[in-house]
């Protein structure tokens, strides 16, 4: 499966908390109604990222995805910014 | 508010210091909700603590930056909660959130620290203490703090006999090189459900034999047959180390294949049946009824023994139980004082004792079915799954609320 986004943040090889700080600086500077597509390889960030859309006003957690990308598992975040 | 002294970074054997001593502190943990509830710092006596995942303090402090965002949070949401005279350790998976944790506190004016490392560095750290070393006789145990697990170290003449060994191996081979041992032979009391077993991976990679009871040896929901390789223990049958002999009693119940061993009179590692407040459950085979009349049976048959005899248990529920010393062992005779289990069983017939049993089963942990198969050989984990399945602590002695009219309890 393949969704569409607007940006793509490369957060893979960083860990907890910077995929999630850096994706959220990211859709600061996105329009309403477009998709940040994160490439993550820190599993926390799964869980981490369902958290955060849930107090985030302006999130939307799209859709989350688990990739294997040279032989590691990659995670795959869908986020929108709403408003 | 007056700047707070300056903690610096507790690592997690700062941290098993303080929490021996009953040092006061505060914890702010940072992870989800889940993985909090699942498993949280425990000391000797709670530790307050509250939980605030970070991603929230970083959303509602509602800056770019990571510390500026939290101190923000902190500041106007946590002021009421967070002591100004304690220091306040910042905890989560890995230590590094956690380290922004520490630094807003530390802007605040708090004595903020940082668990370095996180509770993965908390939940691998392991303590080796000496409860006897004399020129001819050792006995060391290693205590994996977080998880309340157990290990044995006994050594005479250059010769080690490990047993129960824990999944990471260094303690062993960092015990070994210290005191100049071969690691001769690795026993598992019994094959656990809780934790995943070190020992025939210490077995292979230092030449020892590795033994095992082999009723033990079948996985007792799949009943399939272990692959790797052990030697069968019989009823009986004597270990020499050094100058000393351990040998191994049969007392089925925790598992149908669980022996403890003595040395002499002296010394007894009693695995999973007696711990020093509580006894092991007979439920995690799926055989609750029929095993608990097994565990009464052979638990009257360690009462037999020398009340002198010192009782080295394979786990604890609570660091308390090590008390000042941090060493978790008493006396045969002082535990028939004050186990609660224990109490039970000397006043209760057998039915009224697997009643006792029954009604104080705590829940059944699912990840423990995956455990055995792991220690049977019959599942091979990732790293990342290993600890995974052994996250949180152990949860292999009775639930402790169901005694009610224990004589000797304090």
């Amino acid at each position: 499966m393949s969704l569409g986004f607007d940006k793509l943040l490369d957060a893979r090889g960083l860990n907890c908390p910077m995929p999630l700080v850096n994706a959220r600086k990211e859709i600061g500077k996105l329009d309403p109604g477009q998709v940040l597509k994160v490439v993550a390889t820190d599993r926390g960030s799964v869980a981490d990222f369902q958290g955060w859309a849930k107090v985030a006003k302006n999130v939307e957690l799209v859709a989350q995805e688990t990739e294997v990308m040279d032989g590691a598992n990659v995670y795959v975040h869908y986020v929108k910014r709403t408003t | 508010m007056k700047e707070a002294p300056d903690e610096g970074v507790w690592t997690a054997g700062h941290l098993l210091e303080r929490l021996e001593r009953r040092d006061r502190f505060f914890v702010l943990d940072v992870r989800n909700r889940d993985e909090f509830e699942r498993f949280q710092l425990e000391g000797r006596s709670q530790v307050p603590a509250v939980n605030v995942p970070y991603f929230e303090m970083l959303e509602l402090g509602g800056k770019d930056e990571m510390v500026d965002s939290i101190a923000a949070y902190l500041e106007r949401d946590l002021t009421d909660r967070l002591p100004a005279d304690l220091p306040i350790l910042a905890v989560c998976a890995r230590g590094d959130t956690s380290e922004f944790v520490r630094q807003a506190l530390r802007r605040l004016g708090y004595a903020g620290t940082n668990l370095q490392g996180g509770i993965k560095a908390w939940g691998g750290y392991y303590a080796t203490r000496a409860i006897v070393e004399t020129s001819d006789l050792a006995v060391y145990q290693v205590v994996r703090p977080a998880r309340g697990c157990l290990s044995h170290v006994v050594a005479s003449a250059g010769k080690a006999i490990v047993i129960d060994p824990l999944r990471h191996l260094h303690p062993y081979r960092d015990l070994a090189r210290s005191k100049s041992l071969t690691i001769e032979k690795v026993i598992d009391t019994h094959g656990h459900a809780d934790h995943i077993s070190g020992g025939p991976a210490l077995a292979a990679e230092t030449g020892a034999s590795y033994h095992l009871h082999p009723y033990d040896a079948i996985h007792p929901m799949d009943l399939l047959p272990a692959t790797m390789p052990y030697e069968p223990i019989r009823d009986g049958q004597i270990f020499p180390v050094g100058r000393f002999d351990l040998q191994a009693l049969h007392i089925p119940g925790h598992t149908l294949g669980l022996v403890a061993l003595r040395i002499d009179d002296r010394y007894l590692f009693t695995g999973d049946s007696i711990f020093i407040r509580s006894l092991a459950r007979p439920d995690l085979g799926g055989k609750a009824e029929v095993w608990a009349r097994l565990h009464g049976r052979s638990l009257r048959k360690l009462l037999g023994l020398p009340g002198g005899m010192s009782v080295l248990p394979g786990h604890f529920s609570s660091l308390d139980e090590g008390g000042d010393t941090g060493r978790f062992t008493a006396s045969l005779d002082d535990l028939k004082q004050r186990n609660d289990g224990l109490l039970v069983l000397q006043r209760e017939s057998d039915d009224g004792f697997v009643r006792y049993l029954l009604e104080s089963l705590p829940k059944f942990i699912p990840e423990y079915v995956d455990i055995k198969r792991v220690n049977a050989g019959l599942l091979a984990p990732t790293e990342e799954d290993a600890a995974t399945l052994e996250l949180g602590k152990n949860v292999c002695a009775l639930s402790q609320a169901n005694v009610t009219s224990g004589g000797g309890k304090p």
